[in-house]
C-alpha cells in the first residue's frame, strides 16, 4: 500500500491513534510495573491459584457449553423455522446485556430458591459461590460467541458435501462428525477461543454469583479496592500476560490443527 | 428397474408434477431440461435427500420412497463432484466403505480396484484441490461406483469439465454403463443425449414432456422447447389451409408448402437450419424456394450461420465450402431452398 492521497495520510494516522488508544494503557500498566512486585505477585499462592481457577473453569466452562453450542449453531446454519430471528437474537442478548444485569438473573436461576439451584440442592451443590457457578456465569456472558462463530463456519460448508456425506452411507451423526465439523473445525476454535477468552475475562456477572473462589478478575478489583492501584497492577500484568499466552497458543492450535479453510470453502474446488 | 410412478412435489415457487418414468436395467437414460427444469430436484428425490409428496419410487421390484437415502443403493454423482476437500483421494474412495465399517484390508483392496479401473490410482495420495476436473470426476464416480449401487445417477456430470476432457469423461461413463451399471443422467446438452443415452426423457417446468430413443426425440419433437433442444432454431406459426391440391402453412408474412398429412386448423411448422440450401436462382426442384436478403452472418463451431430475411427471419446453417461459392454479406440477396418433406409440424 502505498501512501500518497491525503485519503491514506488521514486513515493512517486515524488508525494509529486507534492502536495507541489499546496499546498505551497496557505498555504503561507493564511498564509501571517493576520485576520485583511481578515476581512477588507470581510466588503469591492466592495469585497463582486464582490464576488456575480462572483458566480452568473458564476452559471447562467452554467444553461443557461446546457440547451444545456447536451443535446449536448447525441447527441454524441449516434449518429455517419459524421464529429464527427470534432465536437468534436471544443468543446475542447476553453480549448486549449489562454484565452485572446477567449476573443478577443467573443468581435468580442458580441461588437455592431458583430451578436450577434447587435441583443442584438436591445432590448437595450449592452453586452460589461455587466454582460451578462462575463457570455458569463466565458461559452465560460468552456462550453467543461460540454459537455465531459454529453457525458461520457451518453455513460457509457447501451443504452438497453433506448431502454426498448422507448418499455414501453415513448416518447424520457421522457427517456431522466426518466432514461439518472438520470442514468447519477454524470457525469453530475461533468461536471457542473467543468464548474462553471472554469467560476467562468476566467480572460483572461472576463477581454477583461468586465473590469467593476469587477469579483473577475479582482478585484484581479487590486489591485495587482494598490496596489501591499499585498493588493491583502486578496482578493484572501477571493475568495479561498469562490470558496473551493461552489466547496465542490456543490461536495457534486452531491455525495449524485445523483444515485449511481456503479450498475447502472455495465453491470452484469441490 | 427403476420406474418412478406420478412423482409430485411443491417447492413453493416450483413444482414437480406427475414424474413418470421407467428405466430398464443397464439402461443409459438421459433426463433433458433447461437448469430450473427440476433434473436436480428430482435426482435428490430419487436418492432419498427428499421425499416427494406424492409418488412411488421403486427400484428392483422394491418400494424405496419412504426408505432411509443409506439403506436405497443410489448413487449420486453431484455436479461439481462434491468431493471431501479436507480428505485425500484415498479417503474420499473408501469414506462409503468406512461408513460401512469395512475391514481395513479390505477397503484397501477395493480402493486399488476401483481406483485402477477409473484410472486415478496415481492420484490417491492427493487433495482434491490440486486434481483437474476431469480426475475430480472420475473420483467422485469411483466414490459413488465403489458403494455398488444398484443405480448411478449423474447430475451434469460435464458442466464443470473443459471441453477437451469430456470426450474423455463420455468414454468412462458408456464403459461403465456397458460393464451393466445402470445410469440416470441429467443434462441440459442435447448432444450428450445422441451421443450417450439409450433414451432420452425431456423435462420442462417440473413436468416429463417427451421420452423415446434420441433419435426419434429429436427427429419428432413433441412441442417446441424440445425441437430448441434438438437444435432447431426455425420456427413459424401458421394458418393451414388446403389450396388446389397442395397443402400451404401460411403466416403472416410468407407461406410455406407443406407435406401431406392431417393438420389442425394451425400450427407451428419447424425446419433445421442445415437442410435449408443457398441457390442464387430460384430452383423449382425444391417445393419451397423463396428470395431472402442477408442480414448477419456469423461463424461457428461447424461452418458458418447465416440470418436471411424473406419475410419471415430464418437461420441457415452453411459449410465454409459453401460460403466460398456465394457472395453472403449482409445485404446480398439470396434465394432459400427446403423441400416440404423438410418441414415438420406441430
Amino acid at each position: 500500500m502505498q501512501f500518497k492521497s491525503p485519503f491514506h495520510w488521514v486513515l493512517l494516522i486515524l488508525s494509529s491513534l486507534v492502536l495507541l488508544f489499546i496499546l498505551a494503557p497496557l505498555a504503561g500498566m507493564i511498564l509501571k510495573t517493576s520485576g520485583t512486585e511481578l515476581f512477588e505477585t507470581v510466588i503469591d499462592r492466592d495469585v497463582r491459584k486464582s490464576v488456575w481457577l480462572t483458566l480452568g473453569v473458564a476452559f471447562l466452562a467452554t467444553l461443557f457449553f461446546s457440547l451444545g453450542a456447536i451443535p446449536l449453531g448447525w441447527l441454524l446454519a441449516r434449518n429455517s423455522f419459524p421464529g429464527k430471528r427470534i432465536v437468534q437474537g436471544l443468543i446475542d442478548l447476553p453480549i448486549v446485556l449489562p454484565h452485572t444485569a446477567a449476573g443478577i438473573a443467573l443468581l435468580g436461576f442458580i441461588s437455592r430458591d431458583g430451578l436450577m439451584g434447587k435441583i443442584a440442592s438436591g445432590i448437595g451443590l450449592n452453586l452460589v459461590g461455587n466454582p460451578v457457578g462462575i463457570a455458569l456465569a463466565m458461559a452465560f456472558v460468552s456462550l453467543s460467541f461460540l454459537i455465531n462463530s459454529s453457525r458461520d463456519g457451518f453455513a460457509a460448508v457447501p451443504e452438497r458435501l453433506e448431502k454426498a456425506a448422507l448418499n455414501l452411507g453415513a448416518s447424520s451423526f457421522r457427517m456431522f462428525f466426518t466432514v461439518s465439523v472438520p470442514l468447519s473445525w477454524r470457525s469453530i476454535a475461533s468461536g471457542f477461543v473467543m468464548m474462553f477468552a471472554r469467560g476467562m475475562s468476566e467480572f460483572g456477572a461472576i463477581v454477583i454469583i461468586a465473590y469467593y473462589p476469587m477469579t483473577v478478575p475479582v482478585l484484581i478489583y479487590e486489591r485495587f479496592n482494598q490496596f489501591g492501584l499499585s498493588y493491583a497492577r502486578p496482578a493484572a500484568v501477571l493475568f495479561l500476560a498469562v490470558a496473551l499466552m493461552v489466547f496465542i497458543i490456543l490461536r495457534m492450535i486452531s491455525v495449524n490443527g485445523g483444515w485449511k479453510r481456503v479450498s475447502p470453502l472455495r465453491e470452484e474446488d469441490i | 428397474m427403476l420406474e418412478l410412478r406420478n412423482i409430485s412435489k411443491n417447492y413453493g415457487d416450483f413444482e414437480l408434477k406427475e414424474i413418470s418414468i421407467q428405466i430398464q436395467k443397464g439402461e443409459y437414460f438421459i433426463l433433458l431440461g433447461r437448469s430450473g427444469a427440476g433434473k436436480s430436484q428430482l435426482l435428490e428425490i430419487i436418492s432419498g435427500l427428499r421425499k416427494p409428496d406424492r409418488g412411488e419410487i421403486i427400484l428392483n421390484g422394491r418400494d424405496i420412497t419412504r426408505e432411509n437415502i443409506q439403506e436405497r443403493k443410489v448413487g449420486l454423482v453431484f455436479q461439481d463432484f462434491a468431493l471431501f476437500p479436507h480428505l485425500t483421494v484415498f479417503d474420499n474412495i473408501s469414506y462409503p466403505l468406512k461408513m460401512k465399517k469395512m475391514k481395513s484390508g479390505k477397503i484397501v483392496k477395493k480402493v486399488g480396484e476401483i481406483s485402477d479401473n477409473l484410472n486415478v490410482k496415481h492420484l490417491l495420495d492427493r487433495k482434491p484441490d490440486v486434481l483437474s476436473g476431469g480426475e475430480k470426476q472420475r473420483v467422485a464416480v469411483a466414490r459413488t461406483l465403489v458403494t455398488s449401487p444398484d443405480i448411478i445417477l449423474l447430475d451434469e456430470p460435464m458442466s464443470s469439465i473443459d471441453t477437451p476432457l469430456r470426450d474423455d469423461i463420455r468414454r468412462l461413463l458408456r464403459k461403465i454403463n456397458q460393464s451393466g451399471m445402470t445410469i440416470l443422467h441429467v443434462t441440459h446438452d442435447h448432444r450428450e443425449s445422441i451421443r450417450l443415452a439409450h433414451r432420452v426423457g425431456v423435462i420442462h417446468n417440473g413436468r416429463i414432456i417427451q421420452i423415446g430413443h434420441p433419435v426419434e426425440v429429436f427427429a419428432k419433437p413433441a412441442n417446441r422447447f424440445v425441437a430448441r433442444f434438438a437444435g432447431i432454431q426455425n420456427f413459424f406459426k401458421v394458418d393451414i389451409i388446403r389450396e388446389n391440391s397442395r397443402i400451404l402453412g401460411k403466416s403472416n408474412k410468407m407461406s410455406f408448402v407443406l407435406p401431406d398429412g392431417d393438420y389442425n386448423e394451425n400450427g407451428i411448422v419447424m425446419l433445421k437450419s442445415d437442410r435449408i440450401e443457398i441457390t442464387r436462382e430460384k430452383n423449382n426442384s425444391y417445393d419451397n424456394c423463396v428470395r431472402a436478403t442477408v442480414n448477419e452472418i456469423y461463424r461457428t463451431e461447424s461452418g458458418f450461420e447465416l440470418y436471411a430475411d424473406a419475410g419471415e427471419i430464418f437461420h441457415v446453417a452453411i459449410t465454409e465450402k459453401i460460403k466460398m461459392g456465394y457472395n453472403t454479406d449482409p445485404g446480398q440477396t439470396l434465394f432459400l431452398c427446403f423441400t416440404s418433406a423438410d418441414l415438420q409440424v406441430i
